[in-house]
């Protein structure tokens, strides 16, 4: 049933894909003129760009690392983006640019300390969250890759599909086949959790 | 549908997917304010003309001072230019005729690098080139053709008088000296 209505919508995915309006005026992606003035000197900009990609590098970084390391990862990433900013070819592609730059840092976390993973878990008891939460997004993390970083841009950052293709630089289609095939895992996993 | 609400929330709910957001929506970003150190600078785009620049001058000066040694040690000889085109070395530069005796003296022919008059201004010199000799015959005055022509003299009655010694002591008949009177002349 559920495939089937899957299979159905995905026949129109085809159809045209409308970007949310984030342009100004100008008919320049608003990223654009933030990152050509932030280069140009008013730094104070980059605050603007942090408000509007931090939500998506929480998420990216959310599907990867442990929870207690992602706030202040989500701020490494974006010092590190403002020194490199220079090396941005195309202001536009900022979104896809942080991104991959979350991920990569995200590969790296793993691949230095390890473990500290542990220490970092112990931490996270001083603030915890909702058990049922962390169950459900321990579900998520163990989904592939790409199915688990676009339903948590879905469910916890609260994006819609169009929004994390314009944010990530993924197609429309990408993303719309990846949040229905994701969806369909974790329904299977927490139905199997639910019947133990 | 339910497939349009997960894809951008427009059509009828999905509780299934409401639950999911409303318990997976408290680990949402928090908004926190991105602190940017002092020292967090933007790195510039590096313009390398500046240090391109400098290199080529670098790179020309270099290829110039070469030239220029190149070029004065070409003219360090001093080059003096007589009648008949003979280079004088500066050693026998401070001696009169030195030059002179001792292609006379010398037993064996000198080899003499011919070169121009004028040097010539050329942006390369190939040293190895194998140099042409040039055996001339000594300017002799009349004094000294007549010396020369003494000491012919008395080496041939030398070495007629050798010869006649040494057929005496082989025991071999005299050569008749009047028959080969020719060419002792």
């Amino acid at each position: 049933m559920l495939e089937a209505e899957a299979t159905a919508d995905m026949l129109f995915m085809t159809q045209p894909f409308t970007a949310p309006a984030i342009t100004e005026s100008t008919e320049q992606p608003v990223e654009v003129l933030l990152v050509r003035a932030v280069l140009s000197g008013e730094r104070d900009r980059f605050a603007r760009l942090y408000e509007m990609y931090a939500p998506m590098v929480h998420g990216i970084l959310l599907a990867r690392v442990p929870r207690g390391e992602v706030d202040d990862l989500v701020q490494d990433i974006f010092l590190h983006a403002l020194r490199k900013l220079h090396t941005l070819r195309d202001a536009a592609s900022f979104g896809p640019w942080i991104a991959m730059i979350a991920r990569n840092r995200a590969m790296d976390f793993y691949r230095s300390s390890r473990e500290t993973v542990e220490v970092t878990e112990q931490m996270a008891v001083e603030r915890p969250p909702n058990r049922t939460a962390k169950e459900i997004l321990d579900m998520i993390c163990r989904l592939p890759e790409a199915y688990r970083e676009t339903l948590v841009l879905r469910f916890v950052e609260g994006m819609t599909g169009p929004e994390i293709a314009a944010r990530t630089g993924l197609t429309p289609a990408s993303v719309r086949v990846n949040l229905h095939r994701g969806m369909k895992m974790l329904r299977e996993k927490i139905g199997a959790v639910a019947g133990q | 549908m339910e497939d349009n609400y997960l894809w951008d929330r427009s059509g009828e709910p999905d509780p299934a997917i409401q639950e999911l957001e409303a318990i997976l929506g408290t680990l949402r970003y928090q908004p926190r304010l991105l602190e940017i150190p002092h020292d967090n600078q933007i790195a510039r785009r590096r313009n390398f003309y500046p240090a391109m620049a400098i290199a080529a001058a670098i790179a020309l000066f270099a290829i110039l001072l070469g030239l220029w040694f190149s070029f004065n040690r070409r003219q360090a000889p001093v080059l003096q230019a007589t009648g008949d085109k003979q280079i004088v070395t500066p050693q026998a530069q401070g001696k009169p005729n030195a030059a002179l005796q001792a292609l006379v003296e010398s037993p064996t022919p000198k080899t003499i690098q011919k070169r121009s008059e004028a040097p010539r201004n050329v942006l390369a010199v190939y040293k190895d080139r194998p140099t042409r000799t040039v055996n001339r015959q000594p300017q002799l005055t009349p004094e000294e053709l007549a010396e020369k022509e003494q000491v012919l003299v008395a080496l041939r009655l030398v070495s007629a008088k050798l010869n006649l010694a040494q057929r005496k002591a082989q025991g071999f008949p005299q050569l008749n000296t009047i028959r080969n009177q020719h060419k002792i002349g």
